[in-house]
C-alpha cells in the first residue's frame, strides 16, 4: 500500500499527540457546554433487513439506496433467516431495537406488535404512500397499521403449457372449476405425465396447499381466526373440505409419486422441467421459470371448490418494513420508507431484483416478460386476498398445517381425520396461550373489516 | 491425606468451575426460571407448574419422547457392529490401517453433510431405490423419507452407521491395549476365531462396551436433534414421525413462541440426562478399577 493511498500514515506522531489532544479538550469543554445543536448532525437509523436470501440483489438494491439517501445515514445489516424475529424481539425487550425492521406478514410480526415493539406508521408516513405500499389487512391491529409493504409474494399455481398442448388441453384457458381441474389431471395422465403435486418433504407445500384451499371455505380472513380461537370448528366438514379436497386428487393417483420424499422446490421445478402438469409455486420464481421455458408456464388460481366468498380470488402475500417503538428517529425512518416507495427508488428495485416492487405507484410497463406482466395484471393489479397461513398460530402451522397435509398426501390420514387433527391443535394452542388468544379475539375486529 | 492435599484438586479444578459458571450458569437458572413462567419476549408472569401439565397432558410431546426410546433399539446394533468390525481390524488384515481410516470416517464428517447426501440417496426416485429396482428387488423399494412409517427406520439406519464408527475406534483401542499373550495362549490351546473372540477378547472389553453403551443411550435421548433435523426436513416429519424431545424443544422456542414450555421440556430432558451421566461415571469409575 503506497503512502498516498493510505492518508493516516502520513500523520506524524506529533501531530497525532497534538490532534488528541485537542479532541479531548473539545470532549471535556463539550461535557461542560451540554450536547452541539442537533441539526448540525444528519441522523443515524440502524436499518436491520433480510429477503436477500429470496430475492437475489436486493442487497445491492438497499446499498444503493442508502448510498444515495442523504437525509439521513441508514445503516443496513442483513439478518439470518432463523433469527429474524427473535433477534429484533430480544433487541427490542433490552431497549436498543434498530429503527426500521423488516418483517413477514401477519402473525409474524403480530406478536412484535403485541408486546409493544413496533410503532403504528399512520400518521408516522402519508395515508396515500402506505396504502400505495399495499400492507395487507394482515399488519392491522387496532385501527392501526404496522407494516409498510416492500414486495409482493403471488401465490400462484404453476402449469405447464407444453404438457397441456401434448395432453390436448387449451394452454390459453387453464382450468377454473374442480371438475374443470379433475379432467385436465385425468388427460395428463392418459398423456402419461404426472399429473399434479410437487415436493411435501419439508412441509412448505402443505403450508401452500392450505393457503390456496382453505381460504376457499371462507368469507372473511377474519373467520380463520375464529376456528384457532374456538367459535368456530374445523370438526365442520366446510372447514376441512381442503384435505377431503387433496384426499380425492391422491385417491385418483393425480399427486406425483415422489411427491413425500421430494422437497418443495425441487418439486416446482419438476413442472418447470415437463415432469409434471400442475404444481404451487410462489410468482418471484415466474421470471427465471419463464425465461428457462421461453415463456411455456403459466400460472393460475387454484381451481374453486369452495363456496366461501374469497374462493377463486387470487392471492398476494408481502414482505414489509416497520419501525420500532423505542426507534430515537420515527419520524426520519418514515421519511427513509416514503423515500423507498418514490418512483424512481421503486424502478431501481425492479432493475436490481428484476422483480416487483408492492406499490401500486410502480410502473408496470417496465415489465418485459409477459407471463409476469400477465400474473402481475391478474394477482397485483386485480382484487386479491392476503394469504391466511400468515395468521396462523405457529403451533397450529407446525402442528396441524404442515403434518396434516403431508399425511393426507400419503394416505395416512382421510381429510376428516385431518380436520380431526386441525381442531385438536386448535384447542391445545389455546390452552397454551390464553393471552394470545385474547390478542386473537381483538385481531378478528381488524381482519373481519 | 492432610486437609491442604484434600483442597488441592479443588483448588486446581477452581477456575474451570469459575469459567463454566459464568459461561451457563445465567442461562441456566435462567432455563429453570422460564420453565415455571408464561414467557412473551424475554420475560412473563409466573404461572407454577403449569408448562410442565400442559407439556405432560400433549400427544405429541409423548410422541416425542417414544420416538427417543425407539431409537435406543439401534444400540445394539451400533454395538454388534462395532464389536465385530473391531475384531475383525484387531486381527491385522491386511491393510487394516487403512480400513480403520475408512471406517472411522463418517464420524468426522458433520451430520448435516451426511444427511444432506443420504437424502439424496434415500428420496423415492434415488439411487438406493434404483439400485433396488435394477436388481429386480422392487419389493424392497420403499419411500424411505416420505412414509411415516419408515422415515424414522431411515434415521435410525443412518445413526447406526456413523455412530458406529465411534464404537469400533474405541473397541479397537481397548483391543490394542490387551495382553497378547492371553490371545496367543488360546490359539496355542486350539480356540478357533470365534471362542477366542466369545471367551478371551469379548469378555476383557466389557468395561469399555458399557461405556459406548451408555454414551450412546445418552445420545439417543439428547443428541440426535442434527439427524432428526436434516431428514425430517427440519420438522421432524413427515408428519411428526421422527419428532424427537429437542426438536420439540427447538420448535416450541423459535417456531411456535413457548419458551416457557421450551424450557419446561428442557428442563426434564437435563434431569434425565443428568441421570444418565451418573451412571457413566459410575461406569467409568469400575472400568478404572478393574484396569487398576
Amino acid at each position: 500500500m503506497t503512502d498516498k493511498a493510505n492518508p493516516a500514515q502520513q500523520i506524524g506522531r506529533r501531530k497525532f499527540l497534538q490532534t488528541t489532544a485537542a479532541g479531548a479538550g473539545t470532549l471535556a469543554l463539550g461535557s461542560l457546554f451540554g450536547p452541539l445543536p442537533a441539526q448540525a448532525k444528519n441522523p443515524e437509523l440502524n436499518m436491520w433487513w433480510w429477503g436477500e436470501q429470496e430475492l437475489p440483489g436486493l442487497q445491492a438494491y438497499i446499498n444503493e439506496s442508502v448510498a444515495k439517501y442523504t437525509a439521513a445515514t441508514v445503516k443496513p445489516m442483513l439478518q439470518e433467516t432463523a433469527v429474524v424475529i427473535s433477534q429484533f424481539q430480544t433487541a427490542a425487550a433490552a431497549g436498543t431495537p434498530p429503527d426500521l425492521q423488516y418483517l413477514w406478514n401477519g402473525i409474524y410480526h403480530m406478536e412484535s406488535v403485541w408486546l409493544g415493539y413496533l410503532k403504528p406508521l399512520n400518521g408516522l408516513m402519508s395515508e396515500d404512500t402506505l396504502r400505495a405500499s399495499n400492507p395487507t389487512i394482515l399488519s392491522n391491529y387496532g385501527g392501526n397499521t404496522y407494516r409498510a409493504g416492500w414486495y409482493p409474494l403471488p401465490m400462484v399455481w404453476y402449469y405447464n403449457k407444453d404438457m397441456f398442448d401434448k395432453a390436448g388441453l387449451n394452454a390459453d384457458t387453464p382450468p377454473t372449476t374442480w371438475p374443470e381441474l379433475l379432467d385436465a389431471c385425468e388427460k395428463l395422465k392418459i398423456a402419461g405425465f404426472e399429473p399434479l403435486g410437487g415436493g411435501v418433504q419439508d412441509g412448505y407445500w402443505a403450508e401452500w396447499y392450505m393457503s390456496h384451499a382453505f381460504v376457499q371455505s371462507l368469507d372473511t380472513v377474519g373467520e380463520a381466526v375464529e376456528l384457532f380461537i374456538g367459535d368456530k370448528d374445523f370438526n365442520d366438514p366446510r372447514y376441512h373440505e381442503c384435505w377431503v379436497r387433496l384426499e380425492e386428487l391422491r385417491k385418483l393417483g393425480y399427486l406425483n409419486k415422489d411427491m413425500p420424499s421430494l422437497e418443495l422446490y425441487p418439486g416446482i421445478d419438476l413442472v418447470v422441467a415437463g415432469k409434471l402438469g400442475i404444481g404451487q409455486s410462489v410468482g418471484s420464481r415466474l421470471p427465471a421459470d419463464s425465461k428457462a421455458t421461453n415463456g411455456r408456464i403459466g400460472s393460475m388460481v387454484m381451481p374453486v371448490f369452495g363456496k366461501g366468498k374469497l374462493a377463486g380470488k387470487p392471492i398476494v402475500d408481502m414482505q414489509g418494513l416497520g419501525i420500532s417503538e423505542k426507534s430515537a428517529n420515527p419520524e426520519a425512518a418514515a421519511a427513509f420508507l416514503e423515500y423507498l416507495n418514490t418512483p424512481e427508488r421503486l424502478e431501481a428495485f425492479y432493475k436490481a431484483t428484476g422483480w416487483l416492487p408492492s406499490s401500486s405507484r410502480f410502473n408496470s410497463d417496465l415489465i418485459q416478460d409477459a407471463s409476469v406482466k400477465n400474473m402481475w395484471k391478474a394477482w397485483g393489479q386485480s382484487p386479491n386476498i392476503t394469504n391466511v397461513t400468515s395468521l396462523m398460530p405457529g403451533q397450529f402451522y407446525e402442528q396441524a398445517a404442515i403434518p396434516t397435509g403431508q399425511q393426507v398426501v400419503q394416505g395416512k390420514l382421510t381429510g376428516e381425520q385431518a380436520g380431526e387433527l386441525a381442531a385438536r391443535v386448535a384447542k391445545e394452542w389455546r390452552e397454551f396461550n390464553p393471552d394470545l388468544v385474547e390478542k386473537y379475539q381483538k385481531w378478528v375486529i381488524d381482519l373481519s373489516k | 491425606m492432610t486437609s491442604s492435599n484434600k483442597l488441592t484438586p479443588y483448588i486446581y479444578l477452581a477456575p474451570m468451575l469459575a469459567l463454566l459458571a459464568f459461561v451457563f450458569g445465567f442461562s441456566f437458572i435462567r432455563v429453570f426460571e422460564f420453565s415455571f413462567k408464561m414467557v412473551r419476549g424475554i420475560d412473563g408472569p409466573w404461572i407454577g407448574l403449569r408448562n410442565y401439565q400442559l407439556v405432560l397432558s400433549q400427544p405429541l410431546f409423548w410422541e416425542s419422547v417414544k420416538h427417543n426410546l425407539l431409537l435406543l433399539l439401534a444400540i445394539p446394533a451400533m454395538v454388534g457392529i462395532a464389536l465385530l468390525l473391531s475384531l475383525l481390524l484387531y486381527d491385522r488384515l491386511r491393510g487394516w490401517k487403512i480400513y480403520r481410516t475408512i471406517l472411522f470416517f463418517p464420524y468426522i464428517l458433520a451430520i448435516p453433510i451426511i444427511a444432506v447426501v443420504m437424502k439424496q440417496m434415500f428420496q423415492f426416485s434415488g439411487p438406493v431405490n434404483e439400485v433396488l429396482r435394477w436388481l429386480s428387488l422392487d419389493f424392497m423399494t420403499l419411500d424411505w423419507i416420505g412414509s411415516t412409517d419408515v422415515a424414522l427406520w431411515t434415521v435410525m439406519l443412518l445413526i447406526i452407521w456413523r455412530e458406529s464408527a465411534l464404537g469400533v475406534i474405541l473397541f479397537l483401542s481397548r483391543l490394542l491395549s490387551l495382553d497378547e499373550a492371553l490371545i496367543e495362549a488360546a490359539r496355542l490351546d486350539g480356540a478357533n476365531w470365534w471362542q477366542r473372540a466369545w471367551y478371551v477378547l469379548i469378555p476383557q472389553m466389557r468395561s469399555v462396551i458399557e461405556f459406548y453403551v451408555v454414551i450412546s443411550v445418552i445420545t439417543m435421548l439428547s443428541a440426535v436433534f442434527a439427524y432428526v433435523y436434516m431428514m425430517g426436513g427440519g420438522r421432524g416429519g413427515p408428519g411428526t414421525s421422527t419428532m424427537v424431545t429437542e426438536l420439540y424443544i427447538y420448535n416450541a422456542l423459535t417456531r411456535t413462541s413457548l419458551p416457557g414450555v421450551a424450557s419446561a421440556v428442557a428442563v426434564m430432558l437435563f434431569v434425565v440426562s443428568l441421570m444418565l451421566t451418573y451412571v457413566l461415571f459410575v461406569v467409568r469409575r469400575r472400568a478404572d478399577e478393574e484396569e487398576a
